[in-house]
């Protein structure tokens, strides 16, 4: 008898046969090349970026063009499936090699950089030779961006920056900051934005450490805000031609919100909140305590597979986010939904695991008698932060209720 | 993957929405509520002629053969409108048949079905509420070419209206080698059954059904002799993955209520819906709302690939037991008073979601059974891999 496949007519929740393959090729790739040497440096690489090894790694892994698969040919892209990157990060991601992230600025260059910005960006960002610092933040603007006070004043062809960054945790290795300055001091808070693309050697800029409570000791590297270090840096100065202003002057608040819309969702941010639901359930699955198994205490059973549900949302949400990005489709709340959720997931199992180990959740990296090399302790003073970065998961919520909602301002 | 509705299945939703928002009303329900039958059967006729009871049944049986998710979306577009119609148990008993009937059987009961011509359900639930095949007493004895059923069954939908009933019966006592469970076709106007209504929190119709003796052709058997327990965990996976299709849409309607209701209703010179805390309550609403209805699609999808999909179902049911009662809870509060007066609609929804937040299995129920596939098989887990089963 005949069987065609029934044409395709209802929400498909499964990979393509060719995605399957390309995960089955990518977990070979890791097999082959993620060797115990390349696994030491990244558990050892201290500050922050890529060792030599990775880097190495990287170049042969954007030659196999698993990296910007989304981005158009001309850049070093292929104009393929988003799904597909997600595919190639989340293999990657889980032996802690970020890939085709780039942050938010990546995103953000494609859609508003001229073609000589993208032509001198995205191969390079590809490749891992350029590296982007995030410089949105300030001492006196978080959550609230807008208020940034980190001036740009246009000098002839030139602009003149002057302000503090706050907690940009890779300018001490990054190749270029993104910064988000007030261009126009009078105009409306929103309005009065740009953003640049500025080499960090250029002459007045400096970079002073800030040490976080994961340095010392440091955290495993699986670690959620495991980050040892971040930094403050002062603009004092700082001469940049108008060629380093990504997109249109004082449009600087659209161009940035377009990136960390992306930046919010995918295969790192999916992640680092549902992690540690695997690893308690694979750790306790193999434990026991003088012959008591956590694995068979009824509390928790029920709790660990109430948290298992929970990540399961956190995955459906992003499968919901990758769908609509793939239709070119805008969110219109579903990204902020899901970094309400996710993070807050990813704080809920951490305690939780806390309660299931009890006083060997508290012991840190290196210790004696830590329990995976301390990770859930470090998880402890870590996950909390996923709800605060790249949108806090209270102004997510009013994004949710304002935008999505239609709910009135306060 | 694109876990998005595609266009086909909008349409059929944003039809199945026009068409019930026109004919099932608040004041329907409220009607249905005393009524005796406690169905319209002219709304009925209509669904079925609008092909919805068809839709998931095979072409060869005057079905449309489409999809598993389409009827869950027309049971989500139901659960919105809180219809009051036999559908949930009608299409439960159904695709049980499509599943696991004799071709004889199908041919019995499923153009019926489809013609809005029979009404079905199906018992389960006896003393102790759980769905393990240990708690199931209703003997069905052989006599000749019959078998005589005798037991007590709770909580049995619609049997008021239902012409036949699938009864699940022990056989034989559970050995390694079956659960001695088989399951029965039986018409429910058969001598020996009488049947009590039970007052349920949604006003709905269930039944204490007890057999005394009741007598049914062996023909009537759903499968094989003492080897109904597979079947019927699918008839009750299917059957609540469909049940969580329906909270859903009946909580998402009544979230929705409750932010409209906070952008109208001013306190303290503005509205409600402006102060940060009623705000946060309504995303999380939605985000409560979401997560239960992309579980529920996602173990539909599954079933319908024909993929193991207990846990799915599992995850879904826990996730919205929890979490669309605590959605409608939320729009109560944010109606203060109001929303706990008989004549104000919005408890009506309140109260479905509530009841059935507690059948087809508890969120503790659900989570034990994840938690068995979880932690007690050897290898490790990862996250949108599958998990197998423990046998
Ligand atoms: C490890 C680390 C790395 C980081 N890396 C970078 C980076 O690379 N680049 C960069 O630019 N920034 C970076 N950040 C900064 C981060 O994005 C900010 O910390 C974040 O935006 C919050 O800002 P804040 O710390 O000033 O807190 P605040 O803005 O002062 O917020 C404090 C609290 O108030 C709450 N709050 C604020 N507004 C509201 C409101 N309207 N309603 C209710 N509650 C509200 C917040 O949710 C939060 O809980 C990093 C931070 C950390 C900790």
């Amino acid at each position: 008898m005949d069987t065609a496949p029934r044409e395709k007519i209802e929400m498909d929740f499964g990979y393509s046969p060719e995605q399957e393959a390309l995960r089955d090729e990518v977990r070979q790739f890791i097999d082959d090349y993620v060797t115990d040497e390349v696994q030491d440096e990244i558990e050892n690489w201290g500050e922050g970026g890529r060792g030599p090894l990775v880097r190495e790694l990287y170049k042969i892994i954007a030659e196999r063009k698993w990296v910007g698969i989304t981005w158009p040919k001309e850049y070093g892209g292929q104009e393929g499936n988003r799904l597909d990157q997600y595919i190639v990060e989340e293999e990657f991601s889980r032996v802690g090699i970020s890939v085709g992230g780039a942050g938010s600025g990546a995103p953000a260059i494609l859609a508003a950089g001229t073609d000589e910005q993208k032509k001198e960006f995205l191969p390079g960002l590809l490749k891992g030779e350029i590296t982007l610092a995030l410089g949105f933040t300030e001492p006196q603007a978080g959550a609230d961006l807008a208020g940034l006070q980190c001036r740009a004043v246009k000098d002839g062809d030139d602009f003149v920056i002057n302000g503090q960054k706050m907690y940009t945790s890779s300018a001490h290795y990054a190749s270029h900051i993104y910064l988000m300055a007030r261009t126009d001091p009078d105009a409306p808070r929103h309005r009065g934005i740009s953003i640049f693309l500025i080499p960090m050697d250029t002459p007045g800029i400096t970079v002073r450490p800030l040490w976080t409570i994961q340095s010392d000791p440091r955290a495993p590297s699986k670690t959620t805000y495991g980050q040892q270090r971040t930094n403050e840096t002062f603009f004092e100065d700082v001469r940049v031609p108008r060629s380093c202003m990504l997109g249109e002057e004082n449009q600087g608040w659209y161009v940035g919100a377009m990136g960390l819309n992306l930046d919010r969702v995918g295969a790192s941010r999916y992640l680092i909140s549902v992690r540690r639901d695997e690893d308690i359930i694979n750790y306790i699955k193999e434990t026991e305590f003088d012959g008591d198994s956590p694995a068979q205490d009824p509390a928790v059973r029920d709790k660990l597979a109430e948290l298992w549900i929970e990540a399961q949302v956190c995955r459906l949400m992003t499968m919901r986010s990758m769908s609509l990005v793939n239709r070119d489709v805008n969110f219109t709340y579903e990204g902020s939904a899901e970094k309400v959720w996710a993070p807050e997931h990813g704080v809920r199992t951490t305690e939780t695991i806390t309660q299931i180990l009890g006083p060997y959740a508290q012991l840190l990296h290196g210790s004696d008698e830590a329990i995976e090399d301390g990770l859930f302790a470090h998880n402890v003073m870590g996950a909390f932060q996923s709800g605060i970065n790249h949108g806090s998961v209270q102004v997510m919520r009013d994004q949710v209720a304002r935008r999505g909602l239609g709910m009135p301002r306060g | 993957m694109d876990v998005l509705l595609s266009e086909e299945e909008q349409m059929v939703k944003n039809l199945a929405r026009e068409f019930l928002e026109a004919e099932c009303t608040p004041a329907l329900v409220r009607e249905m509520e005393l009524d005796e039958l406690g169905y319209p059967p002219s709304l009925w006729q209509q669904m079925a002629n609008l092909g919805w009871f068809g839709m998931a049944l095979p072409e060869t049986h005057e079905g449309q053969g489409l999809p598993l998710t389409y009827l869950g979306i027309i049971l989500e577009e139901v659960g919105r409108a809180i219809a009051p119609v036999p559908f949930h148990s009608t299409m439960v008993a159904a695709l049980t048949i499509v599943s696991d009937g004799s071709e004889e059987q199908k041919r019995e009961v499923l153009p019926k079905v489809a013609a809005g011509e029979l009404i079905l359900t199906w018992a389960f639930t006896e003393r102790n509420p759980k769905y393990l095949p240990e708690t199931i007493h209703t003997e069905a004895k052989k006599d000749g070419g019959d078998y005589v059923i005798t037991g007590a069954k709770l909580f049995v939908d619609n049997f008021n209206v239902a012409e036949k009933c699938l009864v699940v019966c022990r056989t034989s006592p559970e050995s390694s080698s079956s659960k001695g469970i088989s399951l029965f076709m039986v018409d429910t106007l058969s001598q020996g059954i009488t049947h009590t209504p039970l007052v349920t929190i949604a006003k709905d119709k269930q039944s204490k059904v007890t057999f005394d003796q009741v007598r049914v052709p062996a023909a009537n058997m759903i499968g094989e002799l003492d080897q109904g327990w597979p079947i019927v965990e699918n008839m009750l996976d299917r059957g609540t993955a469909l049940l969580c299709a329906q909270m859903v849409g009946a909580a998402r309607k009544d979230a929705e209520l409750g932010i409209e209701y906070a952008k109208g209703r001013v306190a303290f010179g503005r509205p409600i819906g402006s102060f940060q805390s009623i705000q946060h309550m309504c995303a999380d609403m939605t985000i409560w709302v979401d997560g239960g209805q992309m579980l529920t699609f996602e173990a539909l999808w599954k079933m319908d690939q024909g993929l193991p999909a207990s846990i799915e179902v599992s995850q879904a049911k826990s996730f919205c037991n929890e979490k669309c009662e605590a959605a409608v809870r939320s729009s109560q509060v944010i109606h203060g008073g109001i929303g706990f007066m008989m004549e104000f609609d919005l408890h009506l929804w309140f109260r479905r979601v509530s009841a059935w937040s507690m059948r087809m299995g508890t969120s503790f129920e659900h989570r034990a059974r994840i938690a068995q596939m979880l932690i007690d098989q050897p290898g490790r887990v990862r996250l949108g891999m599958p998990l197998t089963p423990v046998a």
